[in-house]
């Protein structure tokens, strides 16, 4: 009688133990459901957003992008730079248009979120436009994404950082200081934000993938690379053959 | 006199083990969350995509979640034997949930002075360690 009484908390630990990795797998299996490869399937895209982008004002023009700009598939990205998942998915986009030169463009839009722990996400794409001003765009792009544990805290002053960053690249860091509280550096990233809100953008990273917006879990290298072959396979022009400069840091159409 | 102070060891420790089971729910949550890779969008979710994603939601690489769990058994396990008669664990238990509500205090401090956003589980998670920590210590001032 005193052994089964002493047994009781061991059973009930292993009971416990069973329930809880069952519990876990159930979670776990079910969670992962949605990650499964999605290419041709009309699911991947959120939404059609295409009304909203005939009306939709422009962004900043010329806008930062990469790729050709009669190219056929066009993937537009709003992004702030404090959001850990666009600092992951920024390089998957860039990386997918790369494998497809200028069949694929991308193009570039700011979207700070109005939160607290992204206070100086605004800052940062005013630091990214000055640096463009320079010449420098997509060098300060990568070294904020790269760095953003470093800046984005909300509770620091990221502008010395900013000011270290352009000096590693080379720019003129008094020109620079200026520009980034510049009306021009603002009114760019504002520009993109009021395009960004006329086509609900609410979180970041939201990437329009000819005008359909993506869901977060296709922002994969396998995932992209599939809707970009679908895109592809649906359109029957031929390959774009631009001129367009691919990786120049000046905004391009 | 020590019947009574007995009785109150068992019903704080039951308390104790229910609470940690809870933690352990809410821990487990947070360890599937990290291995199905979820991505939230910044922005959508109230801060507890900023504050997961965060340099703080790990060490050496290891989701703090899965050092949740671990502790939370192991305060359940100490809470449960406690109650089935081993009272010496019970002191174990008192430092283990003192170091727990220490380092809940920490990432509390984090989330609302660095990070300035809050995640619910976390919350949670900081809400049953400061439980756990009463519990235990109200047990230890009535049997004075």
């Amino acid at each position: 009688m005193s052994n089964k009484t002493n047994n009781t908390p061991l059973i009930i630990i292993g009971a416990v133990v069973v329930i809880a990795i069952i519990g876990g797998w159930w979670l776990y299996s079910s969670g992962n459901t949605p990650k499964k490869p999605v290419a041709n399937s009309n699911s991947v895209a959120k939404s059609n957003a295409g009304e909203a982008f005939k009306t939709a004002p422009a962004g900043a023009e010329p806008s930062w992008s990469k790729g050709a700009a009669n190219a056929t598939v066009t993937i537009e990205e709003f992004v702030d730079f404090a959001c850990p998942q666009c600092a992951k998915a920024t390089p998957i986009v860039q990386q997918a248009r790369a494998a497809y030169g200028d069949r694929v463009r991308v193009i570039f839009r700011h979207f700070p979120l109005d939160i607290p722990a992204h206070k100086n996400a605004y800052d940062a794409s005013r630091a990214a436009e000055a640096a463009g001003i320079q010449g420098k765009f997509w060098e300060m792009e990568n070294l904020l994404f790269k760095n953003q544990s470093a800046w984005s805290p909300a509770s620091l002053n990221p502008r010395p950082i900013f000011e270290e960053y352009a000096k590693q690249i080379g720019l003129d860091t008094v020109k620079f200081n200026d520009d980034l509280i510049g009306m021009m550096t603002t009114s760019r990233v504002d520009k993109d934000k009021v395009r960004g809100r006329a086509l609900n953008v609410s979180s970041t990273p939201s990437v329009y993938l000819n005008n359909r917006l993506l869901n977060i879990e296709d922002i994969t290298p396998d995932n992209l690379k599939k809707l970009i072959d679908a895109e592809l396979a649906k359109s029957q022009t031929p390959v774009a053959n631009s001129a367009t400069n691919t990786n120049a840091n000046t905004p391009t159409n | 006199m020590n019947e009574i102070s007995e009785k109150y060891s068992n019903t704080f420790a039951i308390v104790a083990s229910i609470l940690a089971l809870i933690g352990m729910g809410d821990a487990i949550y947070l360890v599937v969350h990290s291995l199905n890779g979820d991505q939230i969008p910044c922005g959508l979710t109230g801060g507890c995509g900023a504050v997961l994603s965060s340099q703080y939601s790990e060490i050496f690489g290891i989701p703090l979640a899965f050092f949740g769990v671990a502790a939370y058994f192991i305060a359940f396990c100490l809470a449960l034997l406690t109650a089935f008669g081993n009272s010496k664990l019970w002191n174990i238990f008192g430092l283990q949930v003192t170091f727990m509500v220490c380092f809940s205090a920490w990432l509390t401090y984090i989330q609302a002075f660095i990070l300035l956003e809050y995640c619910q589980y976390c919350l949670v998670s900081a809400a049953v360690c400061c439980s756990l920590f009463l519990v235990f210590i109200i047990s230890k001032l009535l049997k004075k």
